[in-house]
């Protein structure tokens, strides 16, 4: 079944619904967006919508696709009424069906918010005094929507689909057709989508690198504006993730892009680099930009910095190898957030993130495409109120704590499978395990474990780590499986190679026995 | 005490702090952490040298390097902002 539908029928919202039961679903939530009788101060008598079918279908499909696969709901699905409407009639219905209320109710909201924002519709509303107008186009982000003026009110010429040319690169000897198929082919995580983020997304999209991921755990701000001019002041309040992955799509379609809104932490990391070819840190912190660092070394993946101060900034790539320098070989004492001012604190002329945003962007083009550029032991430092530059030559340090850790993990022997599957938890201790009990005190009153093990709740475990030996072969415990996974790969990122999750818990146990 | 005419780079929160991005001054600092306590007596800076780099003649160096006539030193801060 499509998940998301155009009618020019009345919607029947009873068997749109019916479509949405699963027995694995506890709950159902559902939007219905009506013909209301009134628009910014004029009275409305109906409405017509007309849609470009052929993109809005694929667009309204894909947010549905987003929205099933970032909330984790079972099924999910959109229709939109085109043609003329009544008061009272259903324009748009969205049904979700999940697991729990939370995400349903999440997720439907997404579809409907995404819609509005993105699904190439037009809403011709007609007036009591006679007069009609369109509407709503403005909002609109797809790419080709906004080719036709302001001839709303008569008539509505459709848009004309434009397809990416990368014809002005492509021409530099350095790029070529082989160039631009390594961009194409090409993944690169941006850890940031404010000052730094914006250039980096614009050019990395508008070179037609092939795969983005954007990562930002915050929502667009008015004090934002002045350096992240990509976005709107309308646009405030909405994630920046989220803004950001539009505004991509809008500039390339052919970008296959995932925007995840949170915080960059030891427990996400590695997944969501995985895949990444280049990591970008276009972060405001010391705390991200330290674990993007310790994430290099681990993965032998490369990092490129960026920093902004007032009116100057610092650029470093960390290749991730044993050779090169990293920022902690730079940066030996942990630096803490709040001892130096950020944007927020200190200040910043709105084109200083923009230079170096743009700088990291045109490193990171070159580094895809193979050529030279910023070594990996250097710092650039640029004064854009002097505009001088300095290039510091930066060594690899024979102390640096960071290569040390990330040298043992790689020396190691080939790492041991995170989840481990056992009949018994006799059989586990009778293996060499010491159990650690991730599960909540309440959760451990019910069904207290048979075998002795530590007790550490999830919220407890990364501070009690330094209490534990990383060398020991500890089984982590919890439910279903799903919780001490997530210790567990917590707790190897921390050094603990030999730490392993119970896969499928205590409950997984029961229906072995 | 020898003293050296040595040229001297601030950068973000020092540049502030110094009302200045850069100086030559004549210093009897025999090296960079010498030459920096030096400063922080005519300057307020608030930072102290362990959360520092120094970068001696475009390569980043040790507090105890010795210092040479002509030198050009760079104190930077590390920076966060994006």
């Amino acid at each position: 079944m499509k998940t998301f539908l155009f009618s020019t029928s009345p919607l029947d919202t009873a068997a749109l619904q019916r479509d949405m039961r699963d027995v694995t679903c506890g709950g159902f939530a559902a939007f219905e967006g009506w013909v209301r009788n009134h628009n910014e101060g004029l009275d409305v008598t109906r409405l017509e919508y007309e849609a470009f079918a052929e993109l809005a279908e694929k667009e309204g499909a894909r947010i549905v696709d987003e929205a099933i696969a970032r909330f984790g709901v079972t099924r999910a699905a959109c229709v939109h009424r085109v043609g003329s409407l009544a008061l009272g009639d259903v324009a748009v219905w969205v049904g979700v069906s999940a697991a729990h209320r939370d995400e349903a109710f999440r997720a439907c909201r997404y579809i409907i918010d995404e819609v509005k924002h993105r699904v190439p519709i037009w809403k011709k509303e007609h007036y009591v005094n006679g007069d009609s107008g369109w509407v709503n186009c403005e909002r609109c982000a797809m790419p080709a929507a906004h080719t036709h003026e302001h001839d709303h009110a008569h008539g509505h010429a459709h848009p004309q689909v434009h397809t990416p040319d990368y014809s002005r690169q492509i021409a530099l000897r350095e790029v070529g057709m082989e160039g631009q198929a390594r961009l194409r082919g090409a993944s690169v995580l941006v850890v940031g989508a404010g000052g730094l983020g914006v250039p980096v997304l614009q050019y990395l999209a508008g070179a037609g690198v092939g795969r983005l991921g954007i990562v930002d755990a915050d929502r667009l701000e008015p004090s934002n504006l002045h350096r992240q001019t990509w976005y709107a002041l309308a646009d405030c309040g909405r994630e920046k993730s989220t803004l950001a992955a539009e505004r991509v799509r809008a500039l390339n379609p052919e970008v296959r892009v995932e925007s995840h809104t949170l915080r960059l932490d030891d427990s996400n990391a590695e997944r969501l680099a995985a895949g990444h070819d280049l990591i970008l840190d276009c972060s405001d912190n010391f705390a991200t930009k330290f674990l993007l660092n310790d994430l290099a070394l681990r993965l032998r993946k490369p990092v490129l910095f960026a920093s902004v101060y007032q009116y100057e900034g610092q650029l470093q790539l960390v290749r991730g190898d044993d050779a090169t320098a990293c920022l902690r070989c730079v940066w030996p004492e942990a630096t803490r957030d709040g001892l130096v001012g950020n944007c927020a604190e200190a200040g910043v002329l709105g084109p200083v993130p923009g230079v170096f945003g743009s700088l990291q962007a045109l490193e990171a083009l070159k580094l895809l495409l193979g050529l030279p550029g910023l070594a990996a032991d250097e710092m650039l430092i640029f004064d854009l109120i002097s505009l001088h530059t300095q290039r510091l030559r930066a060594r690899r340090a024979a102390d640096c704590d960071a290569h040390r850790r990330a040298g043992a993990a790689v020396a190691a022997p080939a790492p041991v499978e995170l989840e481990v599957r056992f009949a018994s938890l006799t059989e586990a201790q009778a293996a060499g395990y010491t159990f650690i009990d991730v599960r909540d005190a309440r959760e451990r009153a019910d069904e207290p474990l048979p075998s002795a093990a530590i007790h550490l709740p999830m919220s407890k475990l990364l501070i009690e780590a330094a209490t534990l030996d990383a060398g020991m072969r500890y089984l982590l415990v919890c439910a279903t499986g799903k919780r001490s996974a997530a210790a567990a790969s917590l707790l190897r990122s921390q050094g603990f190679s030999e730490c392993r999750s119970l896969q499928g818990g205590l409950k997984g146990l029961k229906a072995t026995a | 005490m020898a003293e050296r005419t040595i040229r001297v780079q601030y950068y973000a929160l020092l540049r502030e702090q110094a009302g200045r991005s850069d100086e030559t001054l004549t210093t009897g600092a025999r090296d960079a952490r010498e030459l920096y306590a030096e400063l922080s007596q005519r300057y307020p800076f608030t930072l102290p040298a362990e959360m520092l780099r120094v970068a001696i003649n475009a390569e980043f160096g040790e507090w105890n390097q010795p210092l040479v006539a002509g030198d050009a030193v760079v104190f930077i801060p590390p920076v966060a902002g994006g």
